[in-house]
């Protein structure tokens, strides 16, 4: 079996080179059968497409999406420099 | 005394999922700005498709719009095409040069372009050893000095660095250490203290946080979307300068 550590760091890879998701952002964190998937993108859909490329990596494993929605919200207040 | 109201953000990463979503944001930016600084990843793979559809987002604004590209603006080789999509667009992009605007009579002068990594004084690479390193930190030493040249030729009452990759550690803080030297470089921060400079914006880290400021004392700020988490962050500078 794959070493957890060396499928987190293969699966982080490959959502970075993925066309589908270039995202760099993700913390994959291995834990025995299970893969966590952290951090936060501004679409739904981009949460699904990273769990879809992480799943394709990791057959036989359970992905878990943890990865949260940001919402960009109204300008706040400003600063004085 | 005359306040500018700089409006910034970075890292808006816009594809076909998020198209009209981030402009519904700029409404009335007008009122709250005088200026929208873009700090670069404009796109997720930097294609022209994205490049146009990051044009139709920030174009037509009523005020004016300057940004840099970011690494993700690169990944298709198509940075050329987004840089000129984008200048068909009416706006301005920084590409290891500089500019002026004058805003309510102060003359406001903005400097930069992506930057580079290398690490941090004391915990970075240096020109050494094989072709690939050298090359590596060459890329960021030719920038900064590029930038220090761009910021000597200005003639400005205040002038901001815009850039990509951060000039400080501050503004990481929350990113892993072991990879701060892909998140920016000193030099940077160098350029801007040696020429003098009154804001540093930077995004690309996007666990970081938004307030630093360099050896030198000039402020930075991390504008990654997913650190300030609202459509862009406004920093007022007053127009007397130094
Ligand atoms: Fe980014
Ligand atoms: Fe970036």
């Amino acid at each position: 079996m794959e070493t957890p550590h060396y499928v987190a760091a293969r699966v982080q890879r490959v959502l970075a080179e993925d066309d589908r998701t270039t995202e760099l952002g993700i913390r994959v964190d291995v834990r025995g059968e299970h893969v966590f998937l952290r951090g936060q993108v501004p679409s739904e859909k981009r949460r699904r497409v990273i769990e879809e490329v992480a799943r394709e990596a990791t057959p036989g494993l359970r992905v878990h999406n943890e990865i949260t929605l940001v919402e960009v919200r109204e300008p706040g207040e400003e600063e004085h420099l | 005394m005359t306040d500018l109201r700089i409006a910034a953000v970075a890292d808006i990463h816009l594809g076909s999922d998020l198209s009209g979503q981030y402009r519904k944001r700029l409404e009335d930016i007008e009122h709250r700005a005088d200026v929208l600084l873009v700090g670069g990843d404009l796109t997720r793979h930097g294609t022209a498709t994205e490049g146009r559809i990051v044009a139709d987002e920030l174009h037509g604004l009523p005020i004016p719009v300057i940004a840099v590209l970011g690494n993700h603006d690169y990944h298709s080789d198509a940075d050329r095409k987004i840089v000129q999509t984008l200048r068909d667009a009416g706006i301005t992009v920084l590409d290891d040069d500089a500019m002026t605007i004058t805003v309510n009579g102060v003359r406001l002068g903005i400097a930069g372009g992506k930057g580079f990594g290398g690490g941090f004084a004391g915990k970075c690479a240096s020109e050494f050893g094989e072709p690939e390193t050298k090359a590596f930190v060459r890329h960021t030493r030719e920038i900064a000095d590029r930038w220090r040249r761009a910021m000597k030729d200005l003639d400005a009452d205040r002038t901001i660095v815009l850039s990509h990759y951060s000039p400080v550690k501050e503004t990481l803080m929350g990113e892993p250490p072991e990879i701060y030297p892909f998140l920016g470089s000193y030099l940077l921060a160098e350029a801007a203290d040696a020429e003098g400079a009154d804001l540093f914006i930077h995004g690309h880290a996007h666990a970081g946080m938004e307030q630093g400021v360099t050896p030198g004392g000039v402020r930075v700020r991390n504008v990654a979307l997913p650190v300030i988490k609202h459509a862009y962050a406004v920093y007022c500078l007053d127009g007397e300068g130094q």
